[in-house]
C-alpha cells in the first residue's frame, strides 16, 4: 500500500471526516482531502490525483451510494477503490452497495481496528 | 379530549325511537302525509347530528393540536407558511451543532495529548543512547552489575505503557462518532416533526371549515385559559438556542456584568 496515495473522504459530518482523518494519519496516510457530500466531492474526484476514496452514505446533496455509481460510470474514476463508512445497516443497502462495486463497507459505529482492517484489505485485494 | 357533544348519539338513538313509534302509530291510522312529515323531520335530525358530531370531534381535534403545537414551543397558525423551522427542529438542530462542536474540543485535547506521546517516544529513544552508555559502564564496575539489564525492563515497560496510552487515546477519538450517530437520528426526528406540523396545519384547515359548516362556536379562551397561557418569564427553559436574542445573555462575563450591575 502507497502511503503516499491521496485520499478523498467524504462526510456530512465534520466530526466524522476528523476520526477518519486520525485513523488514516496512524497508518502514515497523511495526503487526505475532504468534501461534504457527494456533490461536492464528485468535482474533486473529476480533477483527477485522488488514489482512494472513502465516503458515507447518508448525506444531502448527493448520497454516497450515488457518488459510488457516478464514479465506476466514468472510465476516468472506473476503477479508484472506494470505502463506503456509514450507518446504514441494512442488508439491503449493503447487498446494493456491494451491486454498485463497493471495495469495503464499514458500519458506524466502528472501530480504529475495524477501519485498518478493511483498508488493508482493499489494498490486499488490489495488489 | 374529544369529548361528547351536548346531546350525543345516545339522544339521537332516543329520539329515533320517539319518532319510529310516532310513524308506525300513524301509517297504522292511515295518516300518509303525517308519515311523510315524520319521515322529513328524521332525515334533517339524522343530517344535523351527524353534523354536530363530527363538528365535536373537528373541535377536539383542533384542541389536540394545539396543546400538541405549544408543546412543541412552536405555534401552529393557518395562515402563516413562512417558517419551515419550528423551534422543535431549531433546538434539535442546537443540540447536533454542540455535540459537534464538544467531539471537536475532545479531539482537540486528543491530538495534544498524542503529541506528548511522541514526546514521550522520543524520549524513548534517547534513553536508548544512556543505556549503551551504562551497558559499557558495567563492564567496568562490578557495583553496576545488573543495572543495566533492570535498566532495559523499565524501559520495554515503559515503551508498552506509551503503546497503550496511544491505542487508548486513538478509541477516545474514534468514539466521538456517537456525534455522527445520534445527530443522523436527529436530523430524522427533525424531518419528522417538520412533517407532522405541516400536516396538522392542513388538518387545521380543515377542522375550521368543519367549525364554519356545523356552526360550532369556538369558544373564546377565558381569562383563566389567557392566564395559563401567558409564559412565566422565569419558567425553566433549558439552554438558550438563540443567543442573538437580546433578553438572552452569551457569555458568562455578560452574566456577571448584570450582577455587578445590580450590586453584587
Amino acid at each position: 500500500m502507497n502511503k503516499d496515495m491521496k485520499i478523498l473522504v467524504v462526510d456530512d459530518f465534520s466530526t466524522m471526516r476528523r476520526i477518519i482523518k486520525n485513523l488514516l494519519r496512524d497508518l502514515g496516510m497523511t495526503n487526505v482531502q475532504e468534501a461534504d457530500d457527494g456533490q461536492t466531492a464528485l468535482p474533486i474526484l473529476k480533477q483527477g490525483g485522488i488514489d482512494f476514496l472513502v465516503t458515507d452514505w447518508n448525506m444531502p446533496g448527493m448520497t454516497g451510494i450515488d457518488l459510488l455509481k457516478e464514479v465506476r460510470s466514468d472510465p476516468q474514476l472506473a476503477s479508484m477503490p472506494v470505502l463506503m463508512v456509514t450507518a446504514e445497516a441494512k442488508k439491503e443497502q449493503i447487498i446494493a452497495a456491494a451491486q454498485a462495486g463497493v471495495n469495503g463497507y464499514v458500519v458506524k459505529p466502528f472501530t480504529a481496528a475495524v477501519l485498518k482492517e478493511k483498508i488493508d484489505k482493499i489494498f490486499e485485494r488490489l495488489g | 379530549m374529544i369529548s361528547g357533544t351536548g346531546k350525543g348519539m345516545g339522544h339521537f338513538e332516543m329520539e329515533l325511537q320517539l319518532k319510529a313509534q310516532e310513524l308506525v302509530s300513524v301509517l297504522n291510522e292511515g295518516k300518509l302525509s303525517d308519515a311523510m312529515e315524520i319521515i322529513q323531520e328524521l332525515h334533517e335530525f339524522r343530517h344535523q347530528t351527524f353534523f354536530s358530531e363530527v363538528g365535536h370531534l373537528t373541535r377536539g381535534l383542533h384542541e389536540a393540536i394545539k396543546s400538541f403545537s405549544s408543546e412543541l414551543g412552536s405555534s401552529l397558525q393557518v395562515d402563516d407558511d413562512s417558517s419551515d423551522d419550528t423551534d422543535a427542529a431549531d433546538r434539535l438542530n442546537y443540540v447536533i451543532e454542540m455535540t459537534e462542536k464538544n467531539a471537536h474540543d475532545t479531539m482537540d485535547r486528543v491530538d495534544k495529548a498524542l503529541s506528548l506521546v511522541d514526546k514521550l517516544d522520543s524520549q524513548s529513544e534517547r534513553f536508548k543512547d544512556l543505556l549503551l552508555l551504562v551497558g559499557q559502564l558495567e563492564k567496568e564496575h562490578d557495583s553496576l552489575s545488573g543495572v543495566y539489564d533492570r535498566t532495559c525492563a523499565v524501559k520495554e515497560e515503559s515503551e508498552q505503557t506509551i503503546g497503550t496510552l496511544r491505542a487508548e487515546l486513538t478509541d477516545i477519538v474514534v468514539s466521538q462518532s456517537y456525534q455522527d450517530i445520534t445527530g443522523q437520528l436527529i436530523r430524522r426526528v427533525i424531518n419528522l416533526v417538520t412533517n407532522v406540523e405541516t400536516h396538522l396545519v392542513g388538518l387545521m384547515e380543515m377542522a375550521s371549515q368543519v367549525e364554519k359548516l356545523s356552526g360550532i362556536e369556538v369558544s373564546v379562551a377565558s381569562e383563566d385559559d389567557k392566564q395559563t397561557n401567558k409564559k412565566n418569564p422565569i419558567q425553566a427553559e433549558g439552554p438558550q438556542v438563540n443567543k442573538e436574542s437580546a433578553d438572552v445573555v452569551s457569555n458568562q462575563d455578560e452574566v456577571d456584568d448584570l450582577l455587578s450591575s445590580l450590586g453584587f
